[in-house]
């Protein structure tokens, strides 16, 4: 079967946690290849999850390429086929296929300053990287983790988060005032402004919401970030993953071969079809 | 190769065919269509052009990837499940636009990825084309997307009607063995033979087709207008089908879907079906968002994936000329007028 | 007879006095020997508007189709690029077929009467043109042009030759069988209604497929079924299939902010999208069910259909059970009730009383 790149291979799942609950429900799954029949991948990357019967998902590989274990896949419960993976268990077998995509320059990157803005489930795909460079911290300078929810509910990674701290600076945020709750309060790109992080020799990633994105970008450049110094993620629906099926194009570039990564130097060019 | 068959003769040669399952077009229900030819004295080429493109052979409407099975509690059972390998076929009567769609199809389906499913039907497949020495179509425009009424591009042998007979060239060794299998139906082809279809093919190409203007400009220009508020105008009276794409021999878009013949144990099948970047459900998002939401950005799409990313991402056009999406549109939309205004006439 | 400079006057002045926001008719196509719907939004344009018997569309479906957009853009969907959304009223041109599709329509309260305004087009004494009649008759030639004249037509070919033909040999059945040539309602009235048109008996067409035996007929439908594409074309270009999500749609098509996960996963699919002989009944037999006492029988679904399955019968047949069986006669009067959701105190049967 193995030239059948349409045909997934079979991964156990070893761990569920149940990150965010109601009606925006994110579970973080880890699933390990059966017959060690698996694949590596580049952060960034995603993989297109099924469950016979309902059908495939793409979803980012949520974990480090150097953790070979397991991969990680924290999803958000939206349609059929993210319901039945929500559904799933400990031991249950799902199909995976992949890697697909373009990765992160995370080679590039080591020497430099590095800012992640994350929002919502927006943390998952740039996570790999947050983990790459803890684990191979002395590779990077200064670390900052900027990512915020609806609600102290909605924070992803909470407990990950917090081991973060030492390695990393984490700035949490959350939309509006709760009680109990010691850091910012109002939207992401507003804390990124608030603690103004500098350019020089800084890339920023960020990914979440279209809208939370959008303006990142715009108090980024605002602090004097150049365009090649922000990178992001997008999405679009997709079913083959391999740049056939046509419907995931954003222009000229299919995202599933693609992207999902883009630097804004190069999004900006295409247009706004996603 | 070349050799020449006499018209009549053309039983005879798919007689000799008996090792291969041979398809010609059949007119039935008032339309063209490519069809396994019974009986051998009932294979002609008097047709126009088949209403659906020979596409199908290669990259048929749907292909199941695999059956499934699973017990309650247990891991799936996958199974893959590859085309049969029945017989080579071989198509008599391909037209040439449809011949040259066929290396634009291989492009897609091979690439960084090769698509299994499509390459063991179309290593089974010879098409056996009919030049065109009138346009078969008031819509046709091969020549205006570097075609030729009598181009050879994808074909492994070209036929050109002389009157009472047709010369035959082979032109892939796979054709060779196709014009050979015919043995004495086919004689040689004579100089005068070579000529008068030398001369079909000149007068052929003076033929007028509908024109793109200046096709070199029309990526650039369509890229640079690609915002422009003529995308919706043009696409008003579009009734949001799927014939276009259906029709086109180089659109080959398709979805992938689980289908659950027994819910308890659960066993189905995982089918790709063609697909269509004119249905809204095309490139809707699980969360309602849509990326092209309208007709207008629906009818860029196709445009534009045929005129500006075919040709950065392979460097020619994906759309060989031969009209069906305008003949057949129900509306009336035109490619070739909507290529000449949103290129050349955006004020 | 219909004078089109008529047609093109009223539609310049209803533009010219903002009494409608668009007009919708037909101008030529560069396709061939067939019209092309046109919003026509600017009264100059009104010069461009035809009238010839490849008017084959149903405009009514505009009305509708405008609509959609309308409540999209209000959701904040966006307008199509090229056109901000105007809500104004609508002007169709429309065929006595077309004005009874509009009937159905307010039957159903799809639009209010005040928000449209019909230009009512009658067909006297002929119709629309039907492509493979034409080609058949003109044996090799293609038709580059259609145009009236007196009871037949004047075709014009693409090599410039003119051949002149009877409408009665080249028409579409859908016209040969037409009950009501002439508009039902209408705001502005073009050309006159022809009595005894004699042109064919109503549901001429079904009744040789109705004549088989049940074997007879699964395998002519079976025939018909199997090589449909699932183009869906039949179904677009249908005013009456207007629903916001379809039971071929493989996802749901009508999601809102609060759409729930559980909602969209528990969808079911009634049919799949395999073009499988099985899927392809239920499809069509679905649509046709839908529009049992809806469908006006403009035969449009036939039209477009690009492989010629005869789509129209099977709604013919319904036509002709609401016609036959209840003397039901489908758009004639926006007021009158709906054919599957009402009956008649002196019904028959007594279960439904």
């Amino acid at each position: 079967m193995s030239d059948n790149i349409y045909l997934p291979k079979m991964g156990r799942i070893i761990d569920v946690n149940s990150e965010v609950e109601g009606a925006r429900a994110i579970k973080t799954f880890r699933v390990e290849f059966v017959n060690g029949d698996g694949f590596d991948h580049e952060c960034g990357q995603c993989a297109m999850l099924s469950v016979f019967g309902k059908g495939e998902s793409m979803i980012s590989i949520a974990s480090s390429p150097l953790i070979k274990e397991y991969k990680q896949f924290s999803i958000m419960r939206v349609g059929r086929v993210t319901t039945a993976i929500h559904d799933m268990e400990i031991g249950d077998v799902i199909g995976v296929r992949g890697p697909y995509g373009n990765n992160f320059p995370v080679e590039d990157w080591k020497g430099k300053n590095l800012i992640f803005i994350g929002g919502g489930c927006g943390l998952a795909p740039i996570w790999p990287i947050i983990q790459t460079a803890v684990l191979q911290r002395k590779d990077f300078k200064d670390i900052t983790v900027f990512y915020g929810g609806r609600s102290s509910r909605d924070i992803m990674y909470a407990k990950e988060l917090e081991k973060l701290r030492g390695d990393a600076e984490v700035h949490l945020s959350i939309d509006s005032e709760e009680e109990g709750w010691n850091e910012f309060c109002g939207f992401v790109p507003t804390n990124v402004m608030d603690k103004s992080p500098s350019p020089k020799n800084a890339i920023a990633i960020t990914c979440g919401p279209p809208i939370m994105i959008k303006f990142v970008i715009q108090n980024l450049k605002g602090a004097g970030f150049e365009d090649t110094q922000i990178y992001t993620t997008i999405e679009n629906k997709m079913k083959c993953g391999i740049g056939k099926c046509g419907r995931c194009n954003v222009g000229k570039d299919y995202v599933c071969t693609k992207g999902p990564v883009y630097s804004w130097a190069d999004l900006k060019e295409l247009p706004q079809e996603y | 190769m070349e050799k020449v068959l006499k018209k009549d003769n053309l039983r005879d040669w798919v007689i000799a065919l008996s090792s291969y399952e041979v398809h010609a077009p059949a007119f039935e229900d008032e339309v063209w269509n490519f069809k396994q030819v019974e009986k051998p004295e009932d294979a002609a080429l008097d047709h126009t052009n088949t209403v659906k493109p020979p596409k199908d052979f290669s990259f048929p409407q749907r292909e199941v990837y695999c059956e499934f099975a699973q017990k309650k509690g247990e891991a799936p059972m996958v199974t893959e499940t590859l085309p049969a390998l029945a017989a080579p076929k071989v198509v008599f009567g391909v037209r040439p636009c449809d011949g040259r769609a066929g290396p634009r199809n291989d492009t897609v389906f091979s690439k960084e990825f090769d698509d299994i499913y499509y390459w063991m039907r179309r290593k089974k497949v010879a098409q056996v084309g009919l030049a065109c020495n009138t346009p078969p179509s008031r819509n046709c425009f091969c020549t205006a997307v570097g075609g030729s009424p009598h181009s050879e591009d994808g074909l492994d042998v070209l036929m050109v009607d002389l009157g009472d007979s047709y010369l035959v060239k082979a032109l892939t060794k796979v054709g060779e063995e196709i014009v050979k299998a015919g043995g004495k139906a086919l004689g040689n082809a004579s100089a005068a033979d070579k000529k008068t279809a030398a001369k079909a093919k000149a007068d052929a190409e003076k033929a007028p087709m509908r024109e793109i203007v200046d096709i070199k400009t029309v990526p650039e220009n369509l890229q640079k207008n690609f915002d422009s508020e003529v995308w919706g105008e043009m696409a008003q009276a579009c009734i949001g089908c799927g014939i276009c794409t259906f029709l086109c021999p180089t659109c080959h878009c398709f979805d992938i879907n689980d289908e659950v013949t027994n819910v308890t144990p659960l066993r189905g099948q995982r089918v790709r079906t063609w697909d269509n970047c004119q249905f809204p459900d095309f490139t809707m998002h699980s969360s309602g968002h849509n990326p092209r939401n309208t007709l207008g950005a629906r009818l860029r799409q196709r445009v534009c994936h045929k005129f500006l990313y075919f040709v950065q991402n392979h460097d020619t056009y994906q759309c060989v000329g031969c009209g069906r999406c305008i003949s057949e549109c129900p509306v009336g939309i035109d490619i070739v007028a909507v290529v000449n205004k949103v290129a050349h006439d955006v004020g | 007879m219909v004078n089109l400079q008529d047609i093109k006057d009223r539609a310049k002045a209803l533009l010219e006095n903002g009494e409608v926001g668009a007009v919708v008719g037909f101008i030529e196509s560069t396709a061939g020997n067939l019209a092309s719907p046109k919003f026509i939004t600017e009264a100059d344009q009104a010069d461009g508007l035809i009238w010839d018997p490849t008017c084959v569309h149903n405009l009514a479906l505009y009305l509708v189709e405008e609509r959609k957009r309308q409540t999209k853009a209000a959701h904040g969907h966006g307008a199509a690029p090229g056109g901000e959304d105007k809500s104004k009223r609508l002007a169709i041109v429309a065929k006595g077929c077309d004005t009874r599709a509009v009937n159905v329509l307010l039957q159903e309260n799809y639009f209010p009467r005040d928000d449209i305004h019909v230009l009512g087009v009658s067909c006297e004494g002929t119709g629309m043109v039907d492509r493979y009649k034409l080609a058949k008759k003109l044996k090799g030639l293609q038709a580059e042009k259609t145009e009236f004249d007196g009871n037949g037509y004047k075709v014009t070919t693409t090599s410039g030759e003119t051949v002149k033909v009877a409408a009665k040999d080249v028409m579409a059945d859908r016209c040969l069988e037409c009950r009501h040539p002439h508009p039902v309602i209408f705001d502005d009235e073009f050309g006159e209604a022809v009595e005894d048109r004699g042109l064919a008996d109503a549901f001429a067409a079904i009744k040789t497929v109705d004549e088989g035996s049940t074997a007879d007929k699964w395998k002519f439908w079976g025939h018909h079924f199997d090589r449909c594409i699932r183009c869906f074309a039949c179904r677009s270009v249908c005013p009456m299939c207007y629903c916001e999500e379809c039971v071929v749609d493989s996802i749901n098509m009508h999601v809102l902010q609060d759409t729930s996960a559980e909602e969209k996963a528990n969808r079911i699919k009634w049919i799949e999208r395999s073009a499988t002989t099985s899927e392809n009944i239920g499809y069509h037999l679905v649509r046709a069910m839908h529009l049992a006492g809806r469908c006006v029988d403009c035969g449009e679904c036939e039209r477009v259909c690009p492989v010629n399955i005869p789509v129209r019968l099977l709604n013919s047949v319904l036509d002709f059970e609401a016609k036959d069986t209840f003397g039901y006669d489908v758009g004639m009067d926006p007021g009158q009730p709906s054919f599957v959701s009402s009956f008649r105190d002196d019904d028959p049967n007594d279960f439904i009383r």
